[in-house]
């Protein structure tokens, strides 16, 4: 509602969503030890042999870490375009 | 049985030592008798915090090297019915006490005391280390800030490292109206993240500042909504968790005075 609001008055966004997200990347990468640029790293070494594979949508793939009641997991998103043809070993 | 409860936040700022004077006499006021101890030491402010900074002869410090008796440490506040407070020393540094003599200071509390409110220094060291070490269990003070938030949850990890049980969380600063725009943090937001329990939310308001200035916690004006939530966190506190939360939304505006002049009793009113 409060949203629908603000798209009449043309306000601009609310903060607080942001605040948010920022946190929850903060926090993940406070307990992992690990920098946004470690993950972006990881991101497209993972990606790198996804490829080897199949043919994926690059631009919407996301790979990020997650926190969930006791754990972090590592949620990933990698949409497939095609299974590349190879020759399966004999 | 007593208990001996940290009142802790990691961030400095967020009002641990306003939350640790307000409980102190929260408690008090249900007839329970509290010892606050102010476990910054080097920077004690629990005692300007309840306007008995004049009546400090020794402190803590001085205790645990015993060059006093616990008892003469002790200041008794005259306004508050079984309230004490235990002050800081101000012109030594953290080092000079240990965790174990922490431990055997609180020890000594709890055989007087029915609760033991120990305000924390902000940070993670040794003042930290010092101020959970006798404790029971820990209250997490936090605003509804990325910052405060963020240290917080640090904390909460440190608070059971320490081997305490889980703790529960204060939401200190609260603006319903920058909630209700968008612009901050709401309850739901800050739990979901921090998935602790929830023992009370306070309200941002310029009575805390008032208070502070007077050196008379906010808790003493019955009219305060600042003063209702911590009476409610006491009262959780003392053995009425559901005690319900206030609904501070309409303290102020048009709506709220209108709820006033229409007769809806306290200024305050109770969460649906």
């Amino acid at each position: 509602m409060t949203e629908l609001f603000n798209k009449i008055l043309n306000r601009r966004e609310s903060s607080k969503e942001d605040a948010k997200q920022r946190l929850k990347v903060l926090l993940i990468h406070d307990q992992v030890d690990l920098t946004p640029a470690q993950l972006d790293a990881m991101q497209d070494e993972i990606t790198a042999v996804i490829q080897k594979y199949v043919e994926i949508d690059r631009d919407n793939s996301v790979v990020r870490l997650e926190r969930g009641d006791d754990r972090i997991a590592l949620i990933s998103s990698v949409p497939v375009r095609r299974v590349i043809e190879r020759a399966l070993p004999a | 049985m007593s208990e001996c409860i940290v009142v802790t936040s990691g961030k400095g700022g967020v009002g641990k030592t306003t939350c640790s004077a307000n409980l102190g006499v929260a408690l008090a006021m249900q007839g329970v008798t509290v010892a606050v101890v102010d476990a910054d030491i080097g920077l004690r402010n629990l005692d300007v915090i309840l306007g008995l900074e004049n009546r400090i002869v020794y402190d803590l410090v001085h205790v645990i090297e015993g060059e006093c008796r616990l008892k003469q440490a002790l200041i008794r506040d005259k306004r508050a019915e079984g309230l004490y407070l235990l002050p800081a020393a101000q012109t030594r540094d953290k080092n000079s006490v240990t965790p174990a003599q922490m431990r055997d200071l609180v020890a000594e509390l709890k055989k007087e005391f029915d609760y033991v409110l120990v305000d924390c220094p902000a940070g993670i060291e040794q003042g930290f280390k010092n101020a959970v070490a006798g404790a029971d269990r820990a209250i997490i003070v936090t605003t509804p800030e990325v910052s405060a938030i963020r240290d917080a949850d640090r904390i909460i990890g440190m608070v059971e490292a320490a081997e305490l049980p889980e703790p529960h969380l204060i939401i200190n600063r609260y603006r319903s109206k920058m909630v209700r725009r968008g612009d901050m943090m709401n309850k739901e937001d800050i739990l979901e993240i921090l998935a602790i329990p929830l023992l009370g939310i306070v309200p941002d308001h310029e009575d805390i500042i008032i208070s502070a200035n007077r050196g008379v916690p906010v808790v003493f004006d019955e009219s305060s909504v600042v003063g209702e939530a911590f009476r409610r966190i006491g009262r959780r506190i003392n053995g009425e968790p559901n005690v319900p939360e206030l609904d501070f939304s309409e303290g102020n505006g048009v709506w709220g005075t209108m709820k006033r002049w229409m007769g809806f009793g306290a200024v305050y009113g109770v969460a649906s």
